[in-house]
């Protein structure tokens, strides 16, 4: 039994390298532009961690156990009448469970540090409508515009509501997204940390257009956009 | 009850109540299909006349209101005169009318000829092949939308249709693989296998078992149909999101009124289970006897009584907020959108393990018997369904983690959803333990039991991720959320359907299916899933919203190897079809108990007589008993074993 033990090893290992290589060599995610992107993928990575193991693990025994014990279509034997064992339920409900709750505990943490605003965040409107997005500045006399503009390193808070169904803001390189719902106003936090051009996408299905509805967002230096500010207000 | 009895009933049936076979007014005034029609269209046409006059009445402007008429009419009378047509209603209307009627009738039991299985047919078997077939229809209904759809994804921009026609396949396609195919498909199986299981001979209410099948096609039509609306199909989703779903065409309250037959026929079967299941139990078969199949119904039946009303609520108030200016969901009048999403997750969530628990059962059974061993923990293997049953109705609002809802919500339903990764880990945990050590047959429902095993664990990973909030912001509305339900519902429950098929068709039809080509089903079906799906995690991550025509060029080679690899598992839905057709028509016999499995279905002959069991049997140890010497799972003569004791 002991050959068979390290055999079922050799099989768990071979299955998790392949996946960590498949996790590590292609790029899963968009390349982070925000602060809070950054802390996502962390817990990305400590789910994916997780999940290659417990993978390769269940894979590996049901693989082991039809290579080693599979039988002829005729054989009319049965298996040992094994009807559990005390020790590895407990086993297989506490690991799993301590499992989660670490998952859970990051994710609480992350979610809560995601959601900390700074002293004075830069106040961002988004009002949604079929099939265009509309950023106001409040703190620039409710500037209007179709294209989102941001400081690199402000921390921006998004307010947002839609005039006629759901839609969704979202900016996958943020790795933050929210719901502009009608009726009331939703939030959400974004710390840009690198400049570049990225795509604001509406993610909730909102009608017709809904593939289309798209909008760019710029993520320039404070100097930038407070030349941008200017000449927009001018 | 014994075997003398019922065919003393069968022969008490009094033949002069129905007019002699063959003539007009049989087939016009005989309950059948023919009735059905003309009852329809009769009932269609006094609910037109029913919302004309009430109309006229308070002065309405404008009289004819198409929407108000096809939801009167076409989608709630001309069902009811279709149903009362065919049948489904003639005892209880007899006995109210107070009409002579049949208390022990028969005539509707078991199928003489095809002709059978298109008339009410007050059998569990035959009802649940009814279900099967049914739903296997609207399954290649749904798989051909969905290559259609993928057709149009292959390139990114607009290529074949419009973009209504595209939201509206996605959403019936949707619509149909969840309500016509995974739980009707699931109630089918069940339907044939739990009254065996139990050494019942029938269901507990064989009447209602009847109405709620036939309530299926109707919903199923009526879902088609939508496309066949001014504006075409309702696009708003399966999810039907208020106020989208307020402002579309026609089409959406197709969608209304089709959830609400499809929920009842959902209902009734439930509340047939639970009661079948409490109280006709053969003597002996105490619960910790059950097979787990058995349990994994009564776990499911308690889920769908409890949580199908919501959908049917909150599909009501849409139809409402659209066609009597109530406002549910509608800001203007004071309404709440985010109380749409909560109503319709409160049923929806749950209605995942609505169509895993089912699964759960089914690869149970085939696990045991495949392996040739116990299964490993019965006790816990039962308890876990109850651990996701009652954790299950407090992880709605997962689905809501974006949508704007109260933040304090957001923690505790990630606890709640993260753990019921505790009892699903239980259970894939126990198979896999099933399997140490077993003798293990490799065929073809063993295939693709062992395939949802390791599909089902991507698809629960995937859904740790999603639990987890900060994740789930990210990838939400995403088509990581399409990989995801695919690997739950396609690698989860679609793989246990199968598995099902192939398990019990030597006893459904008594004849057995071929093993090669079932082997080439399971391959092709296997590898192409996972091209189809897999890749769909990646563009998702990487920022492809679902519910699409039109995507980013950087998508466009991937979406095409997955549009490729998507028609290959069509196609290999061709070689099940052909295998179960060809099989049932002229494959060779089965024998009773091919497998060689204890649980009581397998005891009897295949197909099963007309009341199941000659004798009731009585259950004397667990059903699991494999290598166990001497055991068994019921004593299927006890009469007959009890007077060769004594002699």
């Amino acid at each position: 039994m002991r050959k068979g033990i390290v055999q079922l090893a050799a099989i768990g290992v071979v299955i998790g390298v392949a996946l960590t290589l498949v996790a590590v060599l292609l790029q899963w995610l968009p390349e982070s532009a925000s602060e809070e992107f950054d802390r996502i993928q962390g817990v990305y990575w400590f789910a994916t961690i997780i999940s290659i193991g417990i993978f390769s693990l269940v894979t590996a025994v049901v693989i082991f156990s039809v290579w080693k014990w599979r039988v002829p279509d005729d054989d009319d034997e049965d298996g040992p009448p094994i009807h559990g064992h005390t020790g590895l339920e407990i086993l297989w409900t506490a690991v799993p469970a301590i499992l989660v709750t670490a998952i859970g505990i990051v994710s609480a943490i992350v979610l809560a540090r995601n959601g900390e605003a700074g002293t004075r965040p830069l106040e961002v409107q988004v009002i949604g409508q079929q099939f265009a997005w509309k950023f106001v500045y409040p703190d620039f006399d409710d500037l209007e515009t179709g294209e989102l503009v941001l400081p690199v390193g402000q921390e921006t808070r998004f307010t947002m509501t839609a005039l006629d169904v759901i839609h969704s803001f979202w900016v996958p390189n943020f790795g933050q997204k929210m719901d502009a719902v009608p009726g009331i106003e939703t939030t959400i936090l974004v710390t840009p940390d690198r400049t570049g051009d990225f795509a604001v996408v509406c993610a909730e299905l909102c009608g017709l257009g809904h593939a289309t509805m798209r909008a760019s967002a710029r993520v320039v230096t404070q100097e930038e956009f407070d030349a941008w500010v200017e000449e927009e207000q001018a | 009850m014994t075997a003398t009895h019922d065919h003393a009933h069968v022969e008490a049936y009094p033949e002069h109540f129905e007019p002699p076979p063959g003539t007009w007014r049989r087939l016009l005034f005989g309950p059948g299909l023919l009735r059905g029609a003309w009852m329809g269209a009769l009932f269609f046409g006094l609910g037109t006349l029913l919302v004309l006059v009430l109309r006229w009445w308070w002065s309405w402007e404008p009289v004819w209101n198409t929407e108000v008429v096809l939801a009167v009419a076409a989608m709630t009378m001309a069902p009811i005169g279709f149903l009362a047509g065919i049948g489904s209603f003639d005892y209880w209307l007899h006995y109210i009318a107070g009409r002579p009627t049949r208390p022990e009738d028969h005539s509707g039991h078991g199928a003489q000829s095809w002709k059978d299985y298109f008339r009410v047919n007050t059998d569990h078997k035959v009802i649940g092949i009814q279900y099967i077939v049914t739903t296997f229809v609207f399954f290649a209904i749904g798989g051909l939308m969905a290559m259609f759809f993928r057709a149009e994804l292959a390139q990114p921009g607009l290529q074949f249709v419009d973009s209504q026609t595209f939201n509206g396949l996605v959403s019936v396609h949707a619509t149909l693989m969840i309500f016509l195919f995974i739980i009707p498909a699931f109630a089918g199986i069940a339907n044939y296998a739990v009254p065996l299981m139990l050494g019942a001979p029938d269901m507990a209410f064989p009447r209602l078992n009847a109405l709620s099948f036939w309530l299926l096609p109707i919903a199923g039509i009526m879902f088609v149909a939508s496309f066949l609306a001014p504006g075409g199909a309702f696009g708003a989703g399966w999810t039907g999101y208020a106020p989208l779903a307020e402002g579309q065409p026609l089409g959406q309250t197709f969608f209304n009124m089709g959830v609400q037959w499809a929920g009842a026929s959902s209902i009734m079967t439930a509340l047939n289970f639970l009661v079948t299941i409490i109280t006709m139990r053969a003597p002996g078969m105490t619960f910790w006897r059950m097979p787990l199949l058995v349990w994994a119904n009564f776990t499911t039946s308690l889920l769908v009584v409890l949580a199908t009303p919501f959908i049917a609520g909150s599909q009501f108030f849409v139809m409402f907020d659209r066609i009597m200016h109530t406002s549910f969901f509608t800001p203007e009048g004071g309404g709440y959108v985010l109380g749409y999403q909560h109503i319709f997750w409160f049923y929806s969530h749950p209605a995942v393990y609505i169509m895993m628990l089912p699964g759960f059962g089914i690869v149970s059974e085939v696990i045991s018997t495949m392996s040739r061993k116990p299964i490993f923990g019965y006790r816990l293997m039962a308890l876990s369904l109850i651990g996701i049953l009652v954790l299950g109705f407090s992880v709605w609002a997962h689905h809501m983690f974006v949508a704007g809802m109260a933040d304090w919500l957001r923690v505790p339903m990630m606890i709640t959803t993260l753990l019921i990764a505790v009892p699903t880990g239980i259970k894939v945990f126990s198979w896999t333990a099933t399997l140490w050590r077993g003798r293990i047959h490799l065929t073809t429902p063993m295939l693709f039991a062992l395939g949802f095993v390791t599909m089902f664990v991507i698809g629960g990973l995937s859904g740790i991720y999603l639990g987890s909030v900060p994740i789930d912001i990210a990838a939400s509305d995403t088509y990581f959320i399409v990989a995801h339900i695919h690997y739950v519902l396609f690698g989860g429950s679609v793989f246990t359907i199968f598995a099902g098929i192939y398990y019990w068709f030597p006893k459904m039809t008594g004849r057995m299916y071929d093993e090669r080509l079932g082997k080439w089903h399971f391959w092709l079906t296997f590898v192409s899933f996972n091209v189809t799906f897999f890749p769909m995690h990646y563009v998702g991550l990487r920022g492809m919203p679902r519910r699409v025509f039109d995507y980013d060029e950087a998508f466009g080679d991937v979406n095409f190897v997955i549009t490729v690899a998507s028609f290959v598992l069509g196609a290999s839905f061709v070689l099940f079809v052909y295998n179960m057709i060809t099989s049932w028509v002229a494959g060779p016999v089965a024998g009773s108990n091919p497998w060689r499995a204890q649980t009581l279905e397998w005891q009897v002959s295949s197909p099963p007589p007309i009341f199941n069991f000659d004798e009731i049997p009585q259950v004397v140890a667990a059903p699991y008993e494999y290598g166990v010497a001497g055991a068994r799972h019921a004593v299927m003569s006890p009469a007959r074993e009890a007077q060769e004791a004594t002699a």
